[in-house]
């Protein structure tokens, strides 16, 4: 397949799983709905099962078009987890620093994460709820350090004020971008014409024509409990 | 205790069920279909001896987490100081449940669905009784911390797409979307803050004098319906997007024609072959 005719500069596209894993209600799904909906409501359902939204954006010569999992916070849900952080390229742990039991909950997540996913996975550490200053029970301080042992990115955020979401977001892209092009590294890498620069065994992913698309347009919200 | 309550099944009570419950009838018709008033009777005090009891602070916790988010764009369920919001019989029942029930104790989904049984029956000790023969009687275990039920019961609807819908489940095989990421909400709500409400009575209707097979008889509705566009679909996210959305699509919103649609176009549903699936299918999860 010759790549002649790609234009220079956005002729990759990568396509890649981001899931958020975290206890209940520490605002995965108000993260969510902040980063590809731009927007915040007190009125959100708790998530039964997983709901994914689709994530355009553009990043140096790439086009990355991520795949974002919001997952169920229960307990009793967590014999399903398996099969959303199956074949992710990255995953949000997040915590509410509210909440000191949500923050050690994170640690199970992450010896789960690394005991099951075979393919690099990129990790960041989110403490949301950070407009809650007054309330606070997990210190920065701590939780970067935790983050810094388990070579995981940090950020605290606020789905409320919109602080650190896209930070984070952004993070993991440039992250995903860097490791895209190592061997087995699990993303799809496309050209400029859709086709597999590396075939890569995901079966689930997406083949993506070369549709124009807006950086940073949402693109559809799918609800998949 | 002689039982005088208890209905009869047959097909005329079977028609007037799949024809709509008119609506003033509704809290009567699901006390008595379902056997929920008889256990009611033969425990009078429960509910109220059930709720004079605390429970661990944890659950309790887990509880109220849920309860400002159930149903929260409806005006009953805001928290407000110029009525009673129904957030407070809300957490009584599901209290309550857990009590009862402790290898169930409290369920996310349990909030939805007892939430739309408040908005029709306005009787805290009957919903509760409602609730409690739901799980312990009508539903398959559904909210069992194992959830092996609830995955089971995924799978069985793989099973009645491959049946009926062959080519639909090849397909849906090649893109590699599994059956346990369609219906996780769809089973554990019965469809409430799935479906449209109007839709879910319907459907609520039938399960509680048929059972929970009529659950299976709404998936696989939902995908015949959508079969020439699912077959249409190039990838994973296509598909999910497309099955998922279809609960709100203009066949489930028109409740009577979906109604009909669910007892036509999935054809034959024998009882004993679901129930052997069924029974496959639970034997197979791990
Ligand atoms: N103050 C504050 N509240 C938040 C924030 N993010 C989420 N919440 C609230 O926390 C609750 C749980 O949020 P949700 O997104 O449903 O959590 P999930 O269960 O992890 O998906 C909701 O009431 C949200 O409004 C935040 O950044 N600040
Ligand atoms: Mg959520």
């Amino acid at each position: 397949m010759s790549t002649m005719e790609c234009e220079v500069d956005t002729n990759r596209t990568i396509e890649a799983k981001i899931v958020l894993l975290g206890s209940q209600a520490v605002g995965k799904t108000s993260v969510v709905i902040r980063y590809v909906g731009g927007m915040f409501s007190k009125h959100v359902s708790p998530t039964i099962g997983a709901s994914f939204f689709t994530y355009k954006l553009t990043l140096d010569k790439y086009r990355i078009k991520l795949q974002v999992w919001d997952t169920a916070g229960q307990e009793r849900f967590r014999s399903m987890a398996p099969m959303y952080y199956r074949k992710a390229n990255a995953a949000m742990l997040v915590y509410d620093i509210t909440c000191k039991d949500s923050y050690y909950d994170i640690k199970d997540w992450v010896k789960e994460l690394k005991k099951n996913v075979e393919t690099p996975i990129v990790m960041c550490l989110l403490g949301n709820k950070r407009d809650l200053e007054h309330k606070r029970r997990v210190s920065a301080s701590e939780a970067q350090e935790y983050a810094k042992s388990i070579g995981a990115f940090f950020f605290e955020t606020s789905a409320l004020f919109n602080t650190g979401i896209d930070e984070a977001f952004f993070q993991m892209a440039q992250e995903l971008v860097k490791i895209c092009e190592m061997p087995n590294s699990g993303i799809r890498v496309l050209n400029c014409h859709g086709t597999d620069m590396e075939e890569s065994e995901l079966g689930s992913s997406i083949k993506l024509s070369n549709t124009k698309e807006n950086a940073q347009n949402v693109d559809s919200e799918t609800c998949l409990c | 205790m002689q039982d005088k309550t208890k209905v009869k099944h047959n097909r005329k009570m079977k028609r007037f069920c799949r024809k709509g419950i008119p609506a003033e009838y509704r809290p009567v018709a699901w006390m008595t279909l379902t056997n929920a008033e008889s256990r009611m009777k033969m425990s009078p005090n429960l509910y109220r001896d059930l709720l004079a009891r605390s429970i661990e602070p944890a659950l309790e916790e887990t509880i109220r987490l849920d309860l400002h988010r159930t149903f929260p764009d409806n005006i009953h369920f805001r928290s407000s100081d110029d009525f009673e919001t129904l957030q407070v019989p809300l957490y009584n029942i599901l209290k309550c449940i857990a009590l009862k029930n402790p290898h169930v104790g409290y369920c996310q989904g349990l909030n939805f669905v007892t939430g739309l049984l408040l908005l029709i029956i306005k009787n805290e000790e009957k919903i509760f009784w409602l609730m409690d023969t739901l799980i312990t009687e009508i539903l398959p275990d559904f909210y069992n911390p194992n959830m092996k039920a609830l995955k089971a019961e995924q799978e069985l609807l793989g099973q009645i797409v491959k049946w009926k819908l062959p080519d639909v489940h090849d397909h849906l095989r090649i893109l590699g979307v599994p059956w346990a990421l369609i219906g996780t909400k769809w089973f554990i709500c019965m469809y409430a803050d799935v479906m449209p409400v109007e839709t879910v009575l319907r459907i609520w209707d039938c399960v509680f004098y048929e059972g929970s097979k009529v659950l299976q008889r709404v998936a696989i509705t939902l995908i015949a319906l959508n079969k020439e566009k699912i077959l249409a679909c190039k990838d994973f996210p296509e598909a999910v997007d497309l099955i998922q959305k279809s609960v709100k699509q203009p066949p489930c919103l028109h409740c009577h024609n979906f109604m009909m649609h669910i007892f036509n176009e999935p054809g034959s549903f024998p009882r004993s072959r679901i129930n052997s699936l069924r029974d496959t299918c639970f034997s197979e999860v791990t």
